[in-house]
C-alpha cells in the first residue's frame, strides 16, 4: 500500500517534462481574451518574422494554410444577440506535450527554457505529432515553397526557411530568445531580464493582449498576469499543462 | 476428404508444384507484365513525383495530416497477420487443413509486411532520412525516441518480418530440397543455395520440425503484438475517438479478418490459375469461412462497443467524432463498411455458401474493401473532428494517392507471381503427410479417416 | 563585381548605433545588386554583417500616421514594427502596415520609367529614362506655365500630408494650377464637416479611449480601418484592462458587425442610415432625464423635439428601451466617448449624423476633458486647407477633363480608377485627358492609362515626414527616412517634383536640391517652434536626434475649458430619414461596403500576406462574397458559395454568398478591396470591386461619395464556388475554449499592462520593451529629444 502511495505522491516528479531537473527559463505567454480584438496583426507580425511561406490560393483551399498562428472564430447566439469569441491560437509549449512523446526520431523536443521546440533537420515528415497535438497548431510543409523575388529579400536571415516534408510550428519567437540570453550574457549579466524579449506576436499586438515573459521570475509581467483571477488554460482536461494561458473574455452583461 | 484428393499420388505432389515453378506459359508472364507495369505506373511513377514535389501530392491537409498511406499501411500490416499467424495457430493446434495453404498464406504475410513498408516510405515527409527512425550506433550520439508509438511500431515489424522470413523460409527448406532434386540449370544451383544442404535425414527432420513449433510458438504472441502496437499509434494520442483502450484488440481481430479473407482470396486464385484444385479444397473452404465468420461476430461487437463507449463519453468531442463517423462526410463509407464487414459475411451460417468458390471469393474481396474502408475511416473522421471545432477540415485523397494505393496492390501482386515461381507454393511435404503413403494404398487413408 | 562605387549607396549620416543621424545619400539609382549575400561591395561604415540595425520612420499604408521602426541586416529591410517613442502606434503595428515590406519587396514594382506604347490601357510601353522623360515633362510644363494654361495641369494624389504636401502645394501655385487634389477613398470628410459645424474646427479632434469608460461607437469601425487603429487598438485594451476595477463598456451600433462590435461589450443593429436619428434619440433622453444642465438647454429641447423614443424605435429599429437604456448608461458612466464614422458618417446624412453623434460628447459633458473627446491644436506643419476631394469635386474633374479644360493630368500614389464607382465616369474621363502622368509604385488601374510613367519610391526609400491626423491631443510631428537603398530606377515623389521645378527653371522658388534637404529646411521651423532645450544646441542635433528617434512631439495639450457650440448650431440639429439610390420595392437590400482586414481600400491587395490573411470575422481569404443574415439567405433558398448577382441602379457584379450571422436582415454586406484588374499578380483575378455597383450619390454638404446608400436586389445565377476559407466550424460547442467570465468579475482590479505607463501624460514616453539590445539601439525614447512635456 505504501509502495503505491509513494508512487502517488511523487506521480509529478515521475511526470516531470522533458526530464529536466528545473528549467533554466519558464517562457510563458498570456492571451487576455478581453483585451484580443482579433485584428490578427499578430498573425502578420509572425508571418513576416518566421519566414512562413505564402501559399497560395489553392494550397489554402485544400487547407494547407501555414501560418503558425491563428486566430479562432466561435460565434455565439443568433441575430439579433450574437457574439463573436475570438481566440488567438499557436503552440501552447505544453509541459507534458503529447507531440514529443510521438516524435520516433526526437525531432521535436523540450528544451531546458520550457519551450517545446522543433528541430527542422531532425524531421523526417511521419506528422503524428500534428496527430497528437490537441491545438492543431502544428503545419506541415506539404511542398517547397517559393518567394517570388524579391520578396525573398525580406526573409529573416535568423530563421530557418523549411523544405517540403518538414513540421514546423511556434516556437515563441526562439530566435530572438536567443539573442536576448546573447545579449544578456555580453552585458556580463546571467539572466534575461523581464521584457527584453518579446515574440513578434506579442510585440505588435494594437491592444497588449499578448504578455510574454519568464514564469520563474515572480515580479516578471507574465506571472502577475497568471496571478490574475481570470487565468485558464485551453482543453485543461487533457492534461498539457501549456505555457501559454488564456485570460478569461469577460462578459459584462453576464449574470 | 474429397474424391480427388485421395487419388493424388506422392509422386504427383512432386510433379504438380515442381511443374507449378518450372512450366511457364505465356499466360503467367503475361500476367507478370501487366503487374510489373501497374506498379511502376501506378505505385512507382507517382511516388517518384511525389517525391519531387513533396507530400502535397497528396490530399492530406491542415487537420487531416494523415491519410490513405498510413490507412494503407495498416491494411497491409493487418493483411500480414493471417498468414504467419493463422499458419502458426493451425500448425500448433494440428489443423491438418492447413497444409496446404499455408505456404501461401505466409508468403502473403511476407509480401504485405513490404508492401506496409514500403506505404511507411510513401507516407512520411522525408524517406530519405527513414534511417534516422532505427536506432543504429552514430558518432552524433542522437538516437530515435524511444517513447514513441511510431518507434515502438519499427521494431516491432522489423521483428515480425524477421520473424515471418525466417518462418516461411524454414518451413521451405525441405521442399526446396526436392525440388532441387528435380530441377536442372539455374534453379538447381539456385535451389542447391536454399536448401542448405538438406538431405531428409530424420535428424534433420526431427530439429526442423522441433525449430519450426518453437518459431510457431514465437511467433503468435509477436503478430499479436504488432498489431497492438500499430494500434498504439492512434491509441496513445489524445486524439478523440482514437483515445480508446479497445484499439489493440481491435486492431488483431481486424487484421486477422482482414487477412483470413485475404487467405481465402489468394487461395481461390491459385487453385484457380496454378491448377491446385485438388490440393485447395472445399473443405479449406469451409474452414476459413468459418474462422471468418467467427471473426466477423467479434469484430462486429468490438464496433458496437466503439459506438456505445463513444455516445457513453457523453463527451463533445467524442459525440461529435462519432457523429461524424455515421453522419458526416464519411457516412456513406461507414455503412458501406458495417455491410462487407458485418452483415454480409452473416451469409457465412451457410455451408452451402461457405463451400462455393466464386461466392467466397466475392465475399473475401468485400470483406477487404470493408476492412480497408475501417482503417480509412480510423484516420480519416478522427482528425478531421478534433477538439477546436475551428481547425475541423475535410480530407479526400488526391490521384496520387488512388493510384499508389492501385500501384500497392500491383506491387502486392508483382512480388507474389514471382514467388509462385520460386517458392513451392504449396508446401510439398506436408500435403504429402496428409496423403495415404505411397505404398499403403486408399484404404489405409480411409480407415484413418 | 563592384561595378558600383561606395557613394551610390546608403551611407549613413552618422550611424544609428553610434548616435548621429541615419540618412541616405540618394544619388542616382542602380539596377539592384541584391544578389551577394552582402549587397554591398563597401559597405557603409556602422554596417556590420550579422547585426540588425533599426531605423525609425513612418508608416505610409494608411492614414493614421503610425511611427514605425524598421529592422534591416545586411541593407535589407525584414520587419517593421511600430515604433515605441511615437505615440500614436507605441510600438505597435496593425497587419497591413506591417506588410509594408511587401510593397517595398513586391514583384510587381515597376522598375523604371515607361512610356505608353499601345493604345490606352492596353499596357503596352516602352521603356524609358529619368533624363529624357524627366526634361520632356518639364518642358512640356513649363510651356504651359509661361503660357499662361498652367491651370490645365492637375495633380490627383493620395492622402499625402506633411511637407510633401506643402511641396506639391508650392508647385502647382507656381504652374498657376488649383487643381490640385487628394483623393482616399476613406476619408473622413463628412467627419471633418460635422465637426467644423458642431466644434467651429474642420480638425480630427483626439478621442481618449484609453481613459474613457464608455463608448458608444455609431458605425465606426475604429479598430478595424477607422482613423487610426494601432492607436484606438491601444486605447481598448487599456481600457478594458489596465485600470483598477475599471473596465469600460463598449456599445457598437451598425447594421454588420465589425471587427470593433465584434469586440464591444454590446452589438446593436440600427436600420443602416438612422444611426444618427438614434444618436438624438439618446440625447433627447439624456436632456429628457436632465442629464443636460446647459444654458441653452431650452434650444436643445426644441431641436431634440422630434426625436421621442418611439419615433425613434420605429424609424431605427431599435427598442424603445434599448435606447432608454443606452442613453442612461452613456449618461451615467463618465467619461464616456461617443463616435461616430464609418458607414454613419458616408450616408446621405451623413454630415447631420455626425454633428448629432458631437451633441451627445457635449451633451454629457465629454468634450475636452480626460476619456472624451480632446481637440487637436493644428498639425505641426503641412499645408492646413484640405485639399481632400469628395466625389463631387472629382465628378468636376472628370466634368473639366471633358470640356477639355484638363491638358495634362499627373496621378500619384492614388487609384480612383478603382476606388471611385464606375457610375461617376471617372474612368471614361480619363480619355478625354491629352497627357496622364503617373508617379506610382505599382502599376495600378489608374497607372494603367497613363502615357508616361515615372514610378516612385515605396515610402520605405524615401524621405517624408507627417503630422498624424488625428494627432493624440499634442503636436506630433515625424520623419520617415529610407531604409534601404533603391531597389530599382525609381524616385520618391519629392525628388522628382523638385527635379522637375528645377528643369523649369525654378531654382528660385525651389532652391533645395532634394527632398532630405527641404525637409531640413523646412524642419527648422519646427525646431524653432519649440521651447528651447539647452541639451540641443544647434539644429543638426535636434535634425539628427529627429531622424533617431524618428518622431517629434510637443506634449502641450491645449487647455480643457468649457465647450459650447453656437447657438444656430443647436438649432440646426437634426437628422433626416436616409435617402438610397434605388427604391425599396425594386433593390430591396441596402448594401453595406466596409473596408476589408487586410486589403484596406484595394491598396493591400498586391501584398501577398494580405490577401493570405483570414478575413478577421469570416476567415475567408483571396476573394470577395456577399455577407447575408441567415434569415434572408434562408428567404432566398441561399446557402453559402451560391453565387449570386448583385444588381444596383447603377451596375451589378457577381459574388459567393456567405451566410453572416451578425448583420441586420434588410442588409447585404461586402468588403472592399479585391477585384483588381492590374495591380499585379497577386492582386488581379481575385473576387470583385462592390464599390462598381455603388451609384454615385453623395452627401450633400460635403460631396463626398455616400457609399453606404445604395440599395441593391440579389439574383441568384445558379453558379457555386467553394469559398476559400481558414477555419472550420464557428461553434464552439459547449468545450469551453474560449471561456468567459461574468460581470461579477471585478472586471480589471490589479490586470497588470505590458507597457509600464498607460496614464495619458506619460503616454508618449510609454516605456514598451525594446526587442533585444539592437531595437534598444536604434528605438530612442522620444525623451530624449527636445519637447516640453507638460501634462493636462
Ligand atoms: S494582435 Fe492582439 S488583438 Fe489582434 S488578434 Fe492578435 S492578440 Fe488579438
Ligand atoms: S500545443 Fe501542440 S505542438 Fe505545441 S507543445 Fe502542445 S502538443 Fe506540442
Ligand atoms: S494603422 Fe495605418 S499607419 Fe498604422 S500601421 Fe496600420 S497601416 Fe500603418
Amino acid at each position: 500500500m505504501s509502495l503505491i502511495d509513494d508512487f502517488l505522491a511523487r506521480w509529478h516528479e515521475y511526470r516531470r517534462p522533458g526530464y529536466y531537473e528545473e528549467f533554466d527559463y519558464h517562457w510563458t505567454m498570456t492571451v487576455d481574451l478581453d483585451r484580443c480584438t482579433g485584428c490578427e496583426a499578430c498573425v502578420t507580425a509572425c508571418q513576416a518574422e518566421n519566414n512562413t511561406p505564402i501559399v497560395g490560393e489553392d494550397a489554402i483551399a485544400r487547407g494547407r494554410h501555414m501560418q503558425w498562428m491563428r486566430v479562432e472564430r466561435y460565434w455565439e447566439g443568433e441575430y439579433p444577440d450574437v457574439k463573436l469569441r475570438a481566440i488567438p491560437m499557436f503552440c501552447q509549449h505544453c509541459d507534458a506535450a503529447p507531440c514529443e512523446t510521438v516524435c520516433p526520431v526526437s525531432a521535436t523536443y523540450h528544451n531546458q527554457d520550457g519551450l517545446n521546440a522543433q528541430i527542422y533537420n531532425r524531421c523526417i515528415g511521419t506528422r503524428s505529432c500534428a496527430v497528437y497535438c490537441p491545438y492543431e497548431v502544428r503545419y506541415f510543409n506539404y511542398n517547397n515553397h517559393h518567394w517570388d523575388e524579391p520578396l525573398d529579400q525580406q526573409l529573416n536571415p535568423d530563421v530557418s526557411v523549411r523544405e517540403k516534408g518538414v513540421m514546423e510550428k511556434c516556437t515563441f519567437c526562439i530566435q530572438r530568445i536567443r539573442q536576448a540570453k546573447d545579449a544578456a550574457k555580453d552585458d556580463g549579466r546571467r539572466r534575461v531580464q523581464d521584457g527584453e524579449v518579446q515574440p513578434a506576436c506579442v510585440q505588435t499586438c494594437p491592444t497588449e493582449a499578448l504578455v510574454f515573459g519568464d514564469r520563474k521570475d515572480p515580479d516578471s509581467a507574465v506571472s502577475l498576469m497568471l496571478g490574475n483571477e481570470r487565468a485558464y488554460t485551453v482543453l485543461e482536461e487533457l492534461n498539457t499543462d501549456p505555457s501559454v494561458v488564456y485570460l478569461k473574455k469577460v462578459d459584462a452583461d453576464a449574470a | 476428404m474429397q474424391r480427388r484428393h485421395e487419388d493424388i499420388k506422392f509422386a504427383d505432389v512432386n510433379n504438380d508444384i515442381v511443374r507449378s515453378l518450372v512450366e511457364t506459359g505465356p499466360r503467367y508472364y503475361v500476367t507478370l507484365a501487366i503487374a510489373v507495369l501497374i506498379t511502376l505506373a501506378c505505385f512507382f511513377f507517382p511516388w517518384f513525383y511525389q517525391l519531387y514535389y513533396g507530400i502535397g501530392a497528396a490530399g492530406m491537409n491542415h487537420p487531416t495530416v494523415w491519410g490513405t498511406y498510413l490507412a494503407s499501411f495498416i491494411f497491409w500490416i493487418g493483411l500480414s497477420h493471417s498468414g504467419t499467424l493463422l499458419s502458426c495457430v493451425l500448425h500448433i493446434t494440428n489443423s491438418e487443413w492447413r497444409k496446404a495453404m499455408y505456404r501461401s498464406a505466409e508468403a502473403m504475410t511476407l509480401f504485405s509486411l513490404m508492401v506496409a513498408a514500403m506505404m511507411v516510405m510513401v507516407h512520411v515527409g522525408r524517406p530519405w532520412f527513414i534511417h534516422w527512425a532505427l536506432p543504429y550506433p552514430n558518432q552524433m550520439e542522437l538516437w530515435p525516441n524511444f517513447r514513441s508509438p511510431l518507434m515502438f511500431d519499427v521494431m516491432a515489424i522489423t521483428t515480425y518480418l524477421t520473424g515471418s522470413s525466417i518462418f516461411i523460409y524454414m518451413g521451405s527448406i525441405p521442399d526446396f530440397a526436392a525440388v532441387r532434386d528435380r530441377t536442372t540449370g539455374w534453379r538447381h544451383h539456385m535451389y542447391v543455395l536454399l536448401s542448405l544442404g538438406w538431405r531428409g535425414t530424420d535428424t534433420e527432420w526431427h530439429r526442423l520440425g522441433w525449430a519450426y513449433t518453437f518459431l510457431a510458438v514465437l511467433i503468435i504472441p509477436l503478430a499479436v503484438s504488432v498489431h497492438s502496437i500499430v494500434s498504439w499509434d492512434f491509441a496513445m494520442s489524445i486524439v478523440p475517438s482514437l483515445h480508446q483502450t479497445i484499439f489493440a484488440p481491435y486492431f488483431v481481430v481486424g487484421a486477422i479478418y482482414s487477412g483470413t479473407a485475404g487467405i481465402v482470396t489468394v487461395m481461390f486464385v491459385l487453385r484457380k490459375y496454378m491448377n491446385f484444385e485438388h490440393y485447395i479444397t472445399k473443405v479449406h473452404f469451409d474452414n476459413l469461412g468459418k474462422l471468418l465468420l467467427a471473426l466477423s461476430l467479434i469484430w462486429t461487437y468490438i464496433n458496437v462497443v466503439e459506438v456505445f463507449t463513444g455516445w457513453y463519453s457523453n463527451d463533445s468531442a467524442e459525440l461529435e467524432s462519432l457523429r461524424y463517423k455515421l453522419f458526416g462526410f464519411y457516412a456513406p463509407l461507414y455503412w458501406e463498411m458495417i455491410l462487407f464487414c458485418a452483415v454480409a459475411p452473416l451469409l457465412l451460417i451457410s455451408k452451402r455458401f461457405r463451400t462455393s468458390f466464386v461466392p467466397m471469393l466475392i465475399l473475401s474481396i468485400a470483406i477487404n474493401i470493408g476492412m480497408y474502408t475501417e482503417r480509412f475511416l480510423i484516420v480519416g473522421t478522427s482528425l478531421s473532428r478534433q477538439y477546436l471545432p475551428d481547425s475541423w477540415g475535410v480530407y479526400v485523397p488526391s490521384l496520387v494517392e488512388l493510384s499508389i494505393l492501385v500501384g500497392s496492390i500491383a506491387m502486392f501482386c508483382t512480388l507474389f507471381l514471382v514467388f509462385v515461381k520460386i517458392f513451392p507454393s504449396v508446401s510439398i511435404y506436408e500435403v504429402k503427410e496428409t496423403l495415404p503413403a505411397p505404398d499403403e494404398g486408399k484404404t489405409q487413408w480411409q480407415a484413418t479417416h | 563585381m563592384p561595378n558600383i562605387d561606395r557613394r551610390s549607396f546608403l551611407t549613413l549620416v552618422g550611424a544609428g548605433g553610434v548616435g548621429a543621424g541615419a540618412g541616405f545619400m540618394l544619388s542616382e539609382s542602380r539596377k539592384h545588386p541584391v544578389e551577394h549575400l552582402v549587397p554591398y561591395p563597401v559597405p557603409p561604415e556602422e554596417f556590420s554583417p550579422g547585426i540588425a540595425t533599426w531605423y525609425n520612420s513612418v508608416c505610409s499604408m494608411c492614414s493614421a500616421g503610425c511611427g514605425i521602426s524598421v529592422r534591416t541586416r545586411e541593407g535589407r529591410a525584414k520587419k517593421i514594427e511600430g515604433n515605441p517613442a511615437h505615440p500614436v502606434s507605441q510600438g505597435r503595428l496593425c497587419a497591413l502596415g506591417q506588410s509594408g515590406l511587401q510593397a517595398l519587396y513586391n514583384p510587381d514594382r515597376i522598375t523604371g520609367p515607361l512610356v505608353r506604347a499601345g493604345r490606352r490601357g492596353e499596357l503596352e510601353f516602352d521603356p524609358a529614362t529619368w533624363e529624357e522623360s524627366l526634361a520632356e515633362l518639364a518642358n512640356q510644363l513649363e510651356l504651359m506655365r509661361t503660357a499662361g494654361r498652367g491651370g490645365g495641369v492637375a495633380l490627383l494624389t493620395g492622402g499625402v500630408r506633411g511637407h510633401l504636401a506643402s511641396l506639391l502645394e508650392l508647385f502647382m501655385s507656381w504652374l498657376g494650377s488649383d487643381q490640385l487634389l487628394h483623393y482616399d477613398f476613406n476619408h473622413p470628410a463628412t467627419l471633418y464637416a460635422a465637426n467644423e459645424r458642431f466644434f467651429g474646427e474642420s480638425e480630427l479632434p483626439y478621442y481618449d479611449i484609453e481613459n474613457s469608460r464608455y463608448v458608444l461607437s455609431f458605425g465606426a469601425d475604429f479598430i478595424g480601418h477607422w482613423l487610426s487603429p494601432v492607436h484606438h487598438g491601444l486605447g481598448f485594451g487599456r481600457s478594458r484592462q489596465a485600470r483598477d476595477g475599471i473596465r469600460a463598456r463598449f456599445v457598437q451600433i451598425e447594421p454588420r458587425m465589425s471587427l470593433t462590435g465584434a469586440a464591444a461589450d454590446e452589438w446593436i443593429a440600427a436600420n443602416p442610415g438612422t444611426e444618427g436619428i438614434l444618436a438624438l434619440g439618446i440625447a433627447r433622453r439624456i436632456v429628457d432625464q436632465g442629464g443636460y444642465q446647459g444654458a441653452d438647454l431650452d434650444a436643445w429641447r426644441a431641436a431634440l423635439d422630434g426625436y421621442a423614443a418611439e419615433s425613434v424605435a420605429e424609424q431605427t429599429g431599435v427598442a424603445a428601451d434599448t435606447v432608454a437604456r443606452l442613453a442612461d448608461s452613456f449618461a451615467e458612466t463618465q467619461p464616456g466617448l461617443a463616435i461616430g464614422g464609418g458607414a454613419t458618417g458616408n450616408h446621405s446624412n451623413g454630415v447631420d449624423a455626425l454633428v448629432a453623434v458631437n451633441a451627445l460628447n457635449h451633451l454629457v459633458g465629454n468634450i475636452g476633458v480626460e476619456g472624451g473627446v480632446i481637440f487637436n491644436p493644428p498639425p505641426a506643419f503641412g499645408p492646413t486647407a484640405s485639399r481632400q476631394a469628395g466625389l463631387s469635386r472629382m465628378l468636376e474633374l472628370a466634368e473639366d477633363a471633358r470640356a477639355g479644360r484638363i491638358e495634362m493630368l499627373i496621378v500619384s500614389n492614388t487609384n480612383p480608377v478603382f476606388n471611385l464607382p464606375e457610375a461617376a465616369g471617372f474612368a471614361e474621363a480619363l480619355a478625354d485627358i491629352p497627357q496622364i502622368v503617373s508617379l506610382s509604385t505599382f502599376l495600378d488601374e489608374t497607372t494603367a492609362q497613363a502615357d508616361l510613367v515615372l514610378p516612385s519610391h515605396t515610402y520605405l526609400e524615401s524621405w517624408g515626414d507627417d503630422a498624424p491626423s488625428p494627432g493624440v491631443g499634442f503636436r506630433v510631428g515625424a520623419v520617415s527616412q529610407p531604409v534601404v537603398e533603391p531597389l530599382y530606377d525609381t524616385r520618391a515623389t519629392g525628388d522628382i517634383v523638385l527635379e522637375l521645378a528645377h528643369r523649369m527653371g525654378l531654382d528660385l522658388a525651389f532652391p533645395w536640391p532634394n527632398m532630405e534637404e527641404y525637409l531640413k529646411y523646412s524642419w527648422r521651423e519646427v525646431w524653432s517652434s519649440g521651447t528651447p532645450d539647452p541639451a540641443i544646441p544647434d539644429f543638426d542635433t535636434f535634425w539628427t536626434s529627429v531622424v533617431r528617434a524618428g518622431v517629434w512631439g510637443d506634449e502641450t495639450r491645449a487647455p480643457g475649458g468649457e465647450f459650447a457650440p453656437d447657438a444656430g448650431v443647436v438649432d440646426g440639429i437634426g437628422v433626416g430619414a436616409p435617402e438610397f439610390a434605388g427604391a425599396e420595392g425594386e433593390f430591396p437590400y441596402a448594401l453595406h461596403p466596409y473596408l476589408s482586414n487586410g486589403l484596406h481600400d484595394g491598396r493591400g491587395a498586391n501584398l501577398p500576406w494580405m490577401q493570405e490573411l483570414p478575413d478577421a470575422l469570416t476567415g475567408v481569404v483571396y476573394g470577395s462574397w456577399i455577407e447575408l443574415n441567415p434569415v434572408t439567405a434562408e428567404e432566398l433558398g441561399l446557402s453559402e458559395g451560391d453565387v449570386v448577382a448583385i444588381e444596383s441602379p447603377a451596375g451589378s457584379i457577381e459574388a459567393p454568398v456567405l451566410v453572416y450571422p451578425a448583420i441586420m436582415p434588410g442588409v447585404v454586406a461586402m468588403p472592399i478591396g479585391q477585384g483588381h484588374e492590374q495591380y499585379g499578380r497577386y492582386a488581379h483575378e481575385h473576387g470583385v470591386n462592390p464599390i462598381d455597383v455603388l451609384a454615385a450619390q453623395t452627401e450633400p454638404g460635403t460631396g463626398a461619395l455616400a457609399w453606404a446608400a445604395t440599395r441593391v436586389r440579389l439574383v441568384p445565377t445558379g453558379g457555386r464556388v467553394d469559398l476559400v476559407k481558414v477555419g472550420g466550424d464557428s461553434r464552439e460547442l459547449g468545450r469551453e475554449i474560449v471561456q468567459i467570465a461574468d460581470a461579477g468579475t471585478p472586471a480589471a482590479a490589479g490586470a497588470p499592462t505590458v507597457a509600464s505607463a498607460t496614464d495619458a501624460g506619460a503616454a508618449v514616453g510609454i516605456d514598451v520593451p525594446a526587442v533585444g539590445a539592437e531595437a534598444a539601439m536604434a528605438n530612442t525614447r522620444l525623451n530624449s529629444i527636445p519637447i516640453t512635456v507638460v501634462n493636462t
